[in-house]
């Protein structure tokens, strides 16, 4: 004997937006609401709590540990630790919310453009390829340079990891340099070379200019000093380029004044040897993530170097950088470098910035240049040094 | 999927509550679902209570049905269409992009989806006075390169004398709050706060919010993805359902931007992040380059319509990205670079 229905709910009026109204009552009110589900928790973790029904991090947080811990069944101090989680996100959006201009991350696009217009650009020397570029490699961004072997990507990468370290006098970021290696191709002598080149055009620039700040920083700019400051990692396979990726931060919260990274040969580990192409994409991406983290928290350049392969076409084959279409996202920036008959040629490819363009470049004794040689030393300063640079020197003048 | 706890209701008490539990109980659903008659003999408890609080959890509880003309006036009412500063671009969307959607550009890298998500925010920013949030996740935001878009904007609409139209683009830089966000998990409490933030409608700085730009959803979500465990589906989910609810309940117009990889049968290239996201967005448009590789470096782009709920798909415009914003390609290009 079933007894009669009940009768209708009162009926309210109720906005017509139909959402999922089991949240709706409960709107308002700082981070709490976050749903359980977008909280970084384990999976097992996750599938027991929408099990037991638990669906804000309020009701989590309501239940403390030892009501938790019963009524999912795991112990005291795994409900404990997921408790602490679960206040440290909901404290941070609390925190965010009432702050109003909110976390280190985020700002707006005015203090943005005064941020960029105050930073400096890493130069290469090449004054195209600094044109194209628009002042020279920035940072806080990824930059990937590919090419084919012979084409002088690990010449750019030991240029910019001198001329990093170029006084801000001079036009440069003064900062220190991370060169992480995976080939093995590179030759502390060929540095010599171009740090050595580099020293001299600046003592040139001094000597032409005679002022107070280029001799104090020139007594601090030697050979020394500059290989001093360049930190060599070589590591042989992808674990060890990940580990060295994932310590980097620590790494660079010890030494501050870092503000290139380089990994000379991003491919190579990635290539050889990786059965999995599926673990391959995840993988990359999540270094692609990590990388761009560091070079924002710690105002850096990221440079990579990949290398080239063959896409078969149904007509014809291209040649085009390796690591697959993904990998085309994780870099900002993004410079090929290609042969045309005997010319060397720079095509930037990928920029949020800059027009696509293409410039010669050729690689000398003395590292890195324009295809024209700078003519006379006076002159150095029009053609080499970064042209934003300049009206201060001649207000100083 | 509630639990039921003391308070909820009136009429729901602890002892109540204890006694339900132990009869597996413990969800407002199993509540409702369960036989009353059973659970009053079970629990001894009054079946008048228990009907009672049947009826109050279902008032609370239920989706409550709309007339489809009501819903149509208040669409009417709160829907509105967003330039996108690009009028060949407006014409593919359908006069532009309606609030209340999530629309996604997706395309191969240098494609212009970051290009494109520029020119909306400060066409939005500038034309409509309204403020933006642009979630970067790629570190592609280049402020000085924003900043060429408005000024080129503000040249085309040539209403006010040259100070005010550089105030007014430094105050539409102010309009455009950039949150970097390199995580999922992120990217989740930076919506969670637009959430509360709307919610609790606090004025002060975020002003009238009408649209948030995310450059790109799939770096956060695509390291996630793959292998034996669906803990990445799962997050992506929930990220969907973020932005889905953020564009419904609160009128926003949320664009997302997509890569695209390559089908490994085919060759061809597909939008990433799969089978399961493609529901997501309501209109997709997809950016691809004029030239063939990257030998030939044009600054010309065609965008063309994967997915639309209004117009036929494989509509395609050209667009020009090389020029200080984003139009029409015309004959004589102008080439100015820095």
């Amino acid at each position: 004997m079933r007894s009669p229905l009940p009768p209708p709910p009162p009926r309210f009026r109720a906005p017509l937006r139909a959402g999922p109204s089991a949240a709706r009552w409960r709107w308002g009110g700082g981070g709490m609401q976050r749903a359980v589900g977008s909280l970084p928790l384990g999976p097992a973790l996750r599938a027991r709590l929408a099990a037991a029904g638990f669906q804000t991090a309020q009701e989590l947080l309501d239940t403390g540990p030892c009501g938790l811990s019963r009524e999912i069944g795991i112990s005291k101090e795994e409900a404990l630790e997921a408790l602490q989680v679960v206040r440290q996100e909901c404290s941070g959006d609390a925190a965010r919310t009432a702050g109003g201009a909110g976390t280190t991350r985020k700002c707006t696009a005015l203090e943005l453009l005064e941020e960029e217009q105050a930073q400096g650009f890493i130069i290469t020397f090449c004054s195209a390829l600094d044109n194209i570029l628009g002042g020279g490699v920035q940072l806080t961004k990824i930059t990937e340079v590919c090419g084919a072997p012979g084409v002088g990507k690990t010449q750019l990468c030991m240029q910019l990891a001198v001329d990093v370290q170029i006084p801000e006098c001079f036009g440069g970021v003064c900062g220190e340099a991370v060169f992480i290696d995976t080939e093995g191709s590179f030759m502390v002598d060929r540095v010599v070379d171009i740090a050595a080149a580099c020293v001299q055009h600046c003592r040139l620039i001094a000597e032409a200019h005679q002022e107070e700040d280029h001799q104090k920083a020139l007594e601090t700019f030697s050979l020394e000093s500059i290989l001093s400051h360049i930190y060599y990692f070589r590591c042989r396979d992808y674990i060890e380029l990940l580990a060295q990726v994932y310590l980097l931060p620590d790494f660079l919260s010890e030494h501050s004044k870092v503000r290139l990274v380089v990994i000379d040969g991003i491919a190579f580990p990635f290539r050889h040897d990786f059965e999995d192409l599926s673990l391959r994409t995840r993988l990359l991406n999540g270094l692609a993530q990590q990388l761009i983290i560091i070079a924002n928290d710690h105002k850096s350049a990221v440079v990579l170097t990949n290398q080239m392969t063959t896409r078969i076409g149904q007509s014809q084959s291209t040649l085009v950088p390796a690591l697959g279409e993904s990998w085309g996202h994780a870099a900002t920036v993004r410079l090929i470098f290609h042969w045309d008959k005997s010319q060397r040629l720079a095509t930037l490819y990928k920029s949020p910035s800059q027009k696509e363009s293409t410039i010669p470049y050729t690689i000398t004794p003395h590292g890195f240049r324009d295809v024209q040689p700078p003519a006379v030393t006076q002159n150095t300063e029009s053609t080499e040094m970064n042209p934003r640079k300049r009206p201060r020197r001649e207000e100083e003048k | 999927m509630v639990v039921l706890r003391a308070g909820l209701c009136p009429g729901l008490t602890e002892e109540m509550i204890q006694v339900l539990r132990a009869n597996s109980v413990r969800t407002v659903v199993d509540f409702v679902s369960s036989d009353l008659e059973d659970v009053s003999q079970k629990c001894s408890l009054s079946y008048k209570a228990l009907v009672a609080v049947r009826r109050v959890l279902l008032a609370q509880f239920s989706a409550f049905p709309a007339n489809g003309a009501d819903l149509y006036e208040e669409l009417k009412s709160s829907t509105a269409i967003l330039p996108t500063g690009s009028p060949s671009l407006d014409q593919l969307l359908d006069s532009g992009l309606y609030t209340g959607e999530v629309t996604e550009l997706m395309g191969a890298p240098g494609s212009g989806k970051t290009q494109v998500c520029l020119s909306i925010a400060a066409s939005v920013s500038l034309g409509l006075k309204q403020h933006v949030l642009f979630l970067d996740s790629t570190g592609g935001f280049t402020a000085s390169r924003l900043y060429q878009m408005l000024q080129a904007q503000a040249e085309d609409e040539e209403e006010q004398a040259v100070g005010d139209t550089a105030l007014s683009q430094l105050e539409a830089l102010q309009r455009i709050q950039v949150a970097r966000v390199f995580d999922v998990y992120e990217m989740l409490s930076a919506l969670q706060e637009v959430r509360d933030r709307l919610s609790q409608q606090a004025v002060s700085c975020t002003g009238p919010l009408k649209t948030v730009v995310i450059d790109s959803v799939s770096a956060v979500i695509h390291p996630l993805l793959g292998g034996r465990q669906s803990e990445g589906l799962a997050i992506m989910m929930q990220l969907a359902r973020e932005l889905k609810m953020l564009a419904k309940e609160f009128s926003l117009a949320v664009v997302v931007t997509n890569q695209v990889t390559r089908d490994s049968s085919t060759g061809l290239l597909k939008p990433a992040l799969g089978r399961s996201w493609s529901f997501v967005p309501s209109t997709r448009v997809l950016l691809e380059s004029k030239g063939a590789a990257w030998e030939e470096a044009t600054t010309r782009r065609s965008a063309s319509l994967a997915k639309s709920p209004r117009q036929p798909t494989g509509m395609q415009v050209e667009l020009d990205i090389g020029n200080s914003d984003v139009q029409e390609p015309s004959p004589a290009t102008p080439t100015e670079g820095l």
